[in-house]
């Protein structure tokens, strides 16, 4: 490898870092925390003439700024010896009065007699460097930080507990046992008493596409847990858009979360609906003005559309759909959109059309030829957010839409949930539908073989390495060997 | 001997290592001799009467492209040969040649013969001379001899103690030959991290009590394989093997007696080859096995004994004849030599340099069995890097080693030494990296112009590489230039059950489908070689050629890795200190001490974190030498 290439890697851990864990404000109880070489030694500098803690026991001590310094806080100190720590370094926690003042202090004084403040994540990053834990864990520890939905702790917290770096782990297993069929295939010969048919190295490899393919399918979903379905409010002007905006917020005050960094031309906040989180967007008032939608008198960005994981259409109820609003319906092809016909606590029952479902839609002819029948209009929902009429039956179905997998199946299950995930599976699921094809095709096996260690590659790039001794062992644990 | 007694290379053992290790060196310019206790025994087969097989076949085509004797050796004494695998592409084609056990080492000695500068000794080695922690030379029962480097290839020989069942145990290097206990007690008390490891032998019968017909007759095949590539031996008349299974008659003999069995009775506490189980490990190991394949493989022209190949045990010599009697084909057979055990001290392999010098005793070589490793071609490929090495050394000239991606040799020293080994190592294609590099049919091809660069060849075989080269060449344009007509195509694509081409089209593209071979092109091409007698060429061709895409990818797999191995690693490096590093990996490489990052890599419990903070603390630790110097 060479220097520039070096250069790019992580700085080294053989400094000791400090940070503030709780997050800075007022509270009753912040945690600072040490970790490195020095640490015992920094910790015996805030507490001149004390002896060190014993291992893992909260002790309470006199924080000094040093030999006769002030008294910084009265504070229950715990230290973590290498390598039983969470970043297998020598660890110091300190549990401080919180507030503005006290863990600031204590911090500079930490950093004042030895260490560093640490970078954000460096911690985990120490922890993945030691082997505490894999980098499938370690991203799902930030997830498990920064989660704002039911769904996203639990799938998070399923990762950090290796729910998901298991499952990875089973499926390199499955890649092992290939390669033992054909280590036994190539490295035995045809006159041996049990030789392995390439049908069976076929099968082998068949099964492990499927199961590669099974994770994948997670993937979508499992990504949206993470940022949160963004889900666009759409329709008329005084289609009810804002009021629904408002009153989803309403009742999942606790968790609106405004997003940094988008524009101010439009309200977002992630709310949780049935444990999911969904990035809800009122474009209220916008009109795309490079864009058709304008002049059809339809409220969206198309920037958001373009992004959208789900529409709302909001219709009035006693409106009839115009040739604007089915303009714009076929124009989302097949972003899944629900159907709300709104301000029915205004509308006469009788006036109120049935389902307008795509199916509904055509069977009322209100299909402007087939237009309608291109967009994806799954469900239409008769709402109020005056009585609350269809509220309900929205948040019911809204996570089935979105998260229907994981609503079967739960989210303690292994889910891909970022990018980096599902690229590495897909990269050893494509290596591995490769090989079949190159089997098919009559490609002697030893040659085809080739092809698959990108696959090992790719899983390990998740989660460690793979070695050649393990699929020998493999093949002498499940043949007997003659000749 | 000459009567100075002095000598540049001193190679201490006479068998595949110890010969190709002196006739390397000696080959080199070095001064050498070779010293074994019994000359009547140098290059003997003291195991199967066979040498190839799957890795192994390209192995010794590997020590014959160096420049070594091993392949042909083979060819003057083959008395049936076949290409395994041959149903699954001449990717991992594998020759194998069951040899004739008297015409083999006489090949061997003739060869050795040859070699100017090369001499002889008989006598016990006891001994090394030592001085400042360098080697000086060996001390035998007859005196000490002088020499720069020593290569020791003591086989089983160390502390051997061969078991015939569980009450009779004696020592010895192979049955009949004293073992060598000086030597070891010595190296172990300089040091040396030594340990011990078991293998078997069958036991073998006079083929005039076989009943034949109740087994199956194995015939060779019947082309005209060389494994040397230089030099072109008569091959002998061919014998067929014979193949019988064992049956519910064995088994129960077997578990009736497992208490009797070295193996089993805890008399051996080495690890043996899972690879090449005794029959007592098939049958406690699968009891589902109804029946295990035994060969009945001819010891010789001249011999009527026959090697049961698959048998081998360490039970009492009256239960082999009990269980023998038991397999179709057996009822009445004559047992000659009983089946015994042998365990035997081996040195872990992690204590040497890739050139195999012993890292605390410059100027000690170690090879073969001693090594961790079972198999001839095993320990004549590592015979030829000591010996060469050693002589490098000697005439002050850089080392020889070989890469992962060079050859199956280069495979095996690097996996000794960087993963050591808990089980006697046999090689396996599963090894190797870069298997489609590594053939057969191209082992002249890569290792030949390394072999004539370092002076690994005599003039012959140089003359015989030059015409090599040219043929491989002649072959490789006539697929590249030759357009073929549809009226010549289309018979063969027929007979392929390929479709049929409607405009003349080059060899080379036909080649590419995968279900037409590169033979058959030859002949509808009218080419002028002989794709019967060039085969090396042209299976390389069909290779390269079909599987562009494949050899391609290797390749560059192959050069990506190389850049990590341009990243040197200070032998010096103080592993204990840098505590960046996890532990575990602190401590597997502080044992290997690894020369690049690549090999670090390699090294089980090193992590890719691991690395990345190696490479840091190596940056760093540079820039603190470079202040204190």
């Amino acid at each position: 490898m060479t220097d520039e290439a070096s250069s790019r890697l992580p700085e080294l851990a053989v400094d000791t870092i400090a940070a503030l864990a709780t997050s800075p404000g007022v509270g009753a109880i912040a945690l600072v925390r040490m970790s490195g070489p020095e640490a015992f030694e920094v910790l015996r500098a805030l507490t001149p003439g004390e002896d060190d803690p014993a291992p893992r026991t909260a002790t309470l001590r006199s924080l000094t700024k040093g030999e006769g310094g002030d008294l910084l806080d009265r504070a229950l100190v715990t230290s973590f010896p290498r390598p039983e720590s969470y970043t297998g370094e020598d660890m110091v926690e300190i549990s401080c009065h919180g507030g503005w003042l006290v863990p600031r202090m204590i911090l500079d004084a930490c950093v004042a007699t030895g260490a560093r403040l640490a970078e954000p994540g460096e911690f985990t990053r120490r922890a993945v460097l030691h082997g505490k834990m894999d980098l499938v864990q370690a991203e799902a520890v930030l997830d498990l930080i920064e989660g704002r939905s039911k769904a996203q702790h639990d799938a998070a917290l399923f990762q950090v507990e290796r729910g998901l770096s298991r499952r990875i782990g089973e499926l390199r297993e499955q890649l092992v046992t290939v390669e033992a069929y054909l280590a036994h295939h190539i490295d035995f010969p045809e006159e041996d008493e049990a030789p392995v048919t390439v049908d069976r190295v076929a099968d082998a490899a068949d099964a492990l596409r499927d199961a590669l393919e099974e994770l994948l399918e997670t993937a979508p979903e499992g990504e949206l847990l993470r940022e949160g379905a963004v889900t666009v409010l759409a329709g008329p002007p005084n289609s009810g858009k804002s009021s629904l905006y408002n009153a989803l917020l309403g009742e999942e005050r606790a968790i609106v979360t405004d997003i940094p960094g988008t524009t101010r031309d439009a309200l977002e906040a992630v709310i949780s609906i049935g444990g999911f989180p969904f990035r809800l967007v009122d474009t209220a008032g916008l009109r795309d003005s490079d864009d058709q939608v304008e002049e059809l008198g339809v409220e969206v960005a198309r920037r958001y559309l373009d992004r959208a994981d789900l529409v709302l259409f909001c219709v009035e109820s006693q409106a009839d759909l115009g040739s604007a609003e089915l303009e714009f319906l076929t124009g989302l092809g097949d972003v899944p959109t629900v159907l709300l016909r709104t301000k029915v606590d205004l509308t006469p029952r009788d006036r109120v059309s049935g389902p307008l479902t795509s199916e509904g839609l055509a069977a009322e002819g209100l299909d402007d030829g087939h237009r309608v029948n291109a967009a994806d209009v799954r469900e239409s929902v008769d709402l109020s957010v005056v009585d609350g009429t269809g509220l309900g039956r929205l948040k019911e179905i809204l996570p089935e839409l979105v998260y229907g997998g994981l609503v079967r199946t739960g989210t303690s299950v292994p889910a891909l949930t970022r990018a980096r995930q599902s690229e590495a599976v897909q990269k050893a699921r494509d290596q591995v539908v490769a090989f079949i094809e190159a089997l098919e095709e009559g490609t002697p096996v030893a040659v085809a073989s080739a092809l698959l260690r990108p696959a090992e590659t790719a899983l390990e790039e998740l989660l460690g390495l793979i070695s050649t001794d393990e699929i020998l062992d493999r093949v002498f644990r499940e043949f007997c060997i003659g000749k | 001997m000459s009567s100075d007694r002095t000598y540049d290379v001193i190679i201490v053992g006479g068998g595949h290592a110890g010969s190709e290790a002196a006739a390397a060196a000696a080959r080199l310019g070095a001064r050498t001799l070779l010293i074994t206790p019994d000359l009547a025994r140098v290059g003997q087969m003291s195991c199967n009467p066979a040498i190839g097989g799957i890795a192994k076949g390209v192995v010794a085509r590997e020590v014959d492209a160096l420049g070594g004797i091993m392949g042909r050796a083979t060819d003057a004494a083959r008395i049936q040969f076949r290409m395994l695998n041959r149903s699954k592409g001449p990717a991992v084609w594998s020759p194998r040649a069951q040899c004739d056990r008297e015409l083999y080492p006489f090949g061997v000695r003739r060869a050795l013969d040859e070699v100017p500068g090369l001499f002889l000794h008989e006598d016990m080695v006891t001994g090394l001379l030592m001085q400042d922690g360098r080697v000086t030379g060996v001390r035998t029962g007859g005196g000490e001899f002088r020499a720069e480097a020593v290569v020791v290839t003591a086989g089983t020989f160390l502390r051997g103690r061969i078991h015939i069942g569980s009450d009779a145990s004696v020592g010895a290097g192979r049955v009949g030959e004293a073992p060598s206990v000086e030597l070891a007690q010595e190296l172990e008390a300089r040091g040396l991290e030594i340990a011990r490891f078991k293998t078997g032998t069958p036991p073998r019968i006079d083929g005039r009590s076989v009943d034949f017909t109740r087994t199956e007759r194995q015939d060779g095949d019947p082309q005209d394989f060389r494994f040397s590539s230089y030099v072109r031996e008569s091959i002998p008349e061919q014998r067929p093997c014979w193949i019988t299974w064992t049956g519910e008659g064995l088994r129960e003999v077997v578990e009736r007696n497992l208490d009797r069995s070295a193996l089993f009775g805890g008399e051996i506490s080495g690890r043996g080859p899972r690879y090449c189980p005794s029959i007592e490990d098939k049958i406690v190991r699968f009891p589902d096995a109804a029946r295990h394949q035994v060969f009945l493989e001819p010891e010789g022209l001249e011999s009527t004994e026959l090697y049961v190949n698959g048998l081998s045990t360490s039970l009492p010599a009256e239960v082999q004849v009990e269980f023998l009697h038991t397999v179709p084909g057996l009822e009445r057979v004559e047992v000659t030599r009983v089946g015994y055990a042998i365990e035997y001290d081996y040195f872990p392999p992690h204590q040497l340099r890739h050139t195999l010098e012993v890292r605390a005793f410059p100027g000690l070589y170690f090879a073969g069995q001693i090594n961790g490793t079972t198999g001839y071609e095993e320990a004549a490929g590592q015979g030829l890097m000591a010996g060469a090495n050693a002589a490098l050394r000697v005439l002050g000239r850089s080392p020889f080693v070989l890469e992962r991606d060079e050859a199956y040799i280069g495979v095996l020293i690097d996996d000794l030494i960087t993963k050591g080994t808990d089980e006697p190592y046999r090689l396996f294609t599963s090894r190797a990296e870069f298997r489609l590099l590594l053939r057969q049919d191209n082992a002249s091809r890569r290792l030949g112009p390394r072999a004539r660069e370092i002076g690994l060849l005599t003039e012959r075989q140089n003359e015989a590489l030059e015409i090599l080269e040219e043929r491989d060449l002649r072959v490789q344009r006539w697929f590249v230039e030759t357009v073929i007509e549809p009226a010549d195509a289309n018979p063969l694509l027929g007979q392929c059950g390929s479709s049929p081409v409607r405009q003349p089209v080059r060899a080379s593209e036909l080649l590419k489908r995968p279900e037409v071979p590169a033979s058959g092109l030859a002949h509808a091409g009218g080419a002028m070689f002989d794709p019967s007698t060039d085969t090396d060429a042209v299976a390389a061709v069909e290779i390269e050629i079909k599987y562009e895409g494949y050899v391609r990818r290797e390749a560059e797999r192959a050069r990506s890795l190389r850049r990590q191995a341009d990243f040197e690693l200070p032998d010096d490096l103080p592993y204990e200190d840098l505590l960046s590093i996890s532990s575990e990996a602190r401590e597997k490489m502080a044992r290997v001490r690894p020369s690049t990052l690549a090999q670090a890599g390699r090294i089980p419990g090193v992590s890719p974190a691991d690395l990345q903070s190696l490479i840091l603390e190596v940056r760093r630790w540079r820039r603190k030498e470079a202040c204190f110097t």
